[in-house]
């Protein structure tokens, strides 16, 4: 589980304000807003990329609060994959192991469970550079993984993709989060693929927590002008939740 | 219509004339430097030009020249890598004042900085170190250190801007893959670096191999002591030499043009993902 308690951060002009949040276990929380909500800032928080201000984090009841991100067992795939050119596919795999020093049958081990999961068992000699977009995608989700995090964060994984690649990737996501059970924190920018892929969804918006809740809650109860603004729902009727009073 | 037709016309003679200007000012400026070195073909006996090159006078110079240059080169860029980093990565307050000092040597003339260090070497810390720790003034040390002097900021320049490309989030990536600060930065920066650093490497070597300026002041002109390239091509014009200045000059375009040949190939091969 994930606990952030009033975090705060100032970067330049722009600042996350006091941001209260409960990601529990094993769920795919999306973290949905337009650009320049604050998103991949906060995520950059959670991953200990970014020094807040004010605020604690606390990840399965310890604070990770001071702690630097090589210890916070945290697996990251940020918008452009950033896979190491300068490695093959396999090498960019067993980085972070290699760098923990894993002994190299459980090295061969994860990354034979891996590879066919992601289905990238025919990557593993290639130059990276030579990788389509959902290829890359693969590889860096592989990468992130290899190192058997607690928590897997994604920013804006599908946004360089085409349409139809997204589509079946974000199917897999889904696949892969149920056979791995692991705590996703998801961001994104499009409504579509937070609705399919979201337990819970939190919309922020210009470094505001604006709502959490479920799809259903979020698309369908918007409980402020912003979200409903964001969602595109202004002016569409809409039920006040625990009412039976409808908003026109 | 033929309104039409005759203003696409006007457009396409006006893209050509456009473009037939620009090549003639990069044909008379090619013809330019070409010339420069075809005139010295003139003055050129190439039976003494040989035997010029295998002078005992002009292989010291070009030992001297190339051993010098490789010292600075390397301090250079030892020195060039973590401040390069800094500026280009981290932000602290007077970084633009750091910044535009660190740049002074590429502006101010060489044989300024030489003065400079002459100047900075009769102070009672200068002539401390003189009298303990290394001696430079008129001494082969002092030719390294002038050359470091003038080619460690075109170093710092070259490196930033390389630094400058790299997007930190692959850093970042390493850093949740399990390396420390030090451990990303050797293992992911310094990688993905790499044509930058062999190209700032190379620049500045070349840079170091024809420097004059700095040199001469700091450590003075004395044959077959502190004579490197530059300075043998001084020394000789001085005794009215010509052809031994010649077969120097070549010697030295030959260096300046290899440099640029690998320097070319390598910037052709950047990392692109």
């Amino acid at each position: 589980m994930i606990e952030i308690k009033n975090l705060s951060v100032r970067l330049g002009d722009f600042s996350l304000n006091d941001i209260n949040l409960t990601i529990l276990d094993r769920e795919y929380f999306v973290l949905l807003g337009p650009t320049g909500a604050g998103k991949t800032i906060l995520v950059e928080c959670i991953a200990g990329l970014c020094r807040f201000r004010k605020g604690k984090l606390w990840i399965d009841e310890n604070d990770v609060t001071p702690l630097p991100p090589e210890e916070r067992q945290i697996g990251y795939v940020p918008q452009d994959y950033c896979l190491f050119p300068f490695l093959n596919v396999l090498n960019n795999i067993i980085f972070g192991m290699k760098e923990k020093r894993v002994e190299k049958d459980k090295m061969r081990q994860q990354v034979e469970t891996l590879a066919p999961l992601l289905g990238i068992s025919h990557l593993l000699n290639r130059d990276v550079r030579t990788l389509s977009g959902g290829e890359k995608q693969r590889v860096a989700l592989a990468r992130a993984l290899a190192v058997s995090p607690r928590i897997l964060l994604l920013d804006e994984p599908l946004s360089s993709i085409d349409v139809r690649t997204a589509k079946c990737l974000r199917q897999e996501l889904r696949r892969l989060h149920e056979e791995l059970g692991m705590t996703t924190i998801h961001v994104t920018h499009n409504l579509g693929e937070a609705g399919e892929l979201a337990d819970r969804i939190a919309v922020l918006n210009m470094g505001k927590l604006e709502q959490v809740g479920t799809p259903e809650e979020v698309f369908f109860y918007p409980q402020s002008e912003t979200v409903s603004d964001f969602l595109g729902t202004a002016g569409f009727p809409r039920r006040v939740r625990g009412t039976n009073l409808t908003i026109y | 219509m033929k309104n039409g037709k005759s203003h696409v016309l006007k457009a396409l003679t006006g893209e050509r004339a456009f473009k037939a200007a620009t090549i003639s000012v990069l044909a008379l400026l090619t013809l330019f430097f070409t010339g420069i070195v075809l005139s010295m073909m003139v003055y050129t006996d190439w039976d003494t030009l040989f035997s010029t090159l295998i002078s005992r006078e002009i292989l010291f110079a070009i030992r001297l020249s190339l051993t010098t240059a490789t010292i600075a080169t390397v301090i250079s860029i030892v020195i060039a890598i973590p401040v390069a980093y800094a500026i280009s990565q981290t932000e602290f307050p007077g970084k633009d004042i750091i910044d535009t000092i660190l740049d002074l040597p590429i502006v101010i003339s060489p044989i300024a900085l030489g003065a400079a260090l002459l100047v900075f070497f009769n102070t009672p810390i200068g002539a401390g170190i003189e009298n303990r720790v290394m001696r430079f003034v008129f001494e082969v040390p002092g030719i390294v250190l002038a050359q470091f002097t003038v080619v460690s900021a075109l170093a710092v320049r070259l490196l930033k801007s390389t630094f400058d490309s790299i997007d930190p989030r692959y850093e970042q990536v390493g850093r949740t893959l399990g390396c420390s600060k030090l451990k990303a930065f050797l293992r992911v920066t310094l990688p993905l670096a790499k044509d930058g650093l062999i190209a700032a490497g190379i620049l500045t070597w070349a840079r170091a191999v024809g420097e004059f300026g700095a040199t001469v002041m700091l450590a003075g002109a004395t044959k077959m002591k502190t004579e490197t390239l530059p300075i043998a091509i001084f020394l000789n014009l001085a005794t009215a030499d010509v052809e031994k200045a010649v077969a120097v000059i070549f010697i030295l375009i030959a260096i300046s043009a290899s440099a640029l040949i690998v320097l070319r190939r390598i910037s052709g091969k950047r990392w692109q993902i």
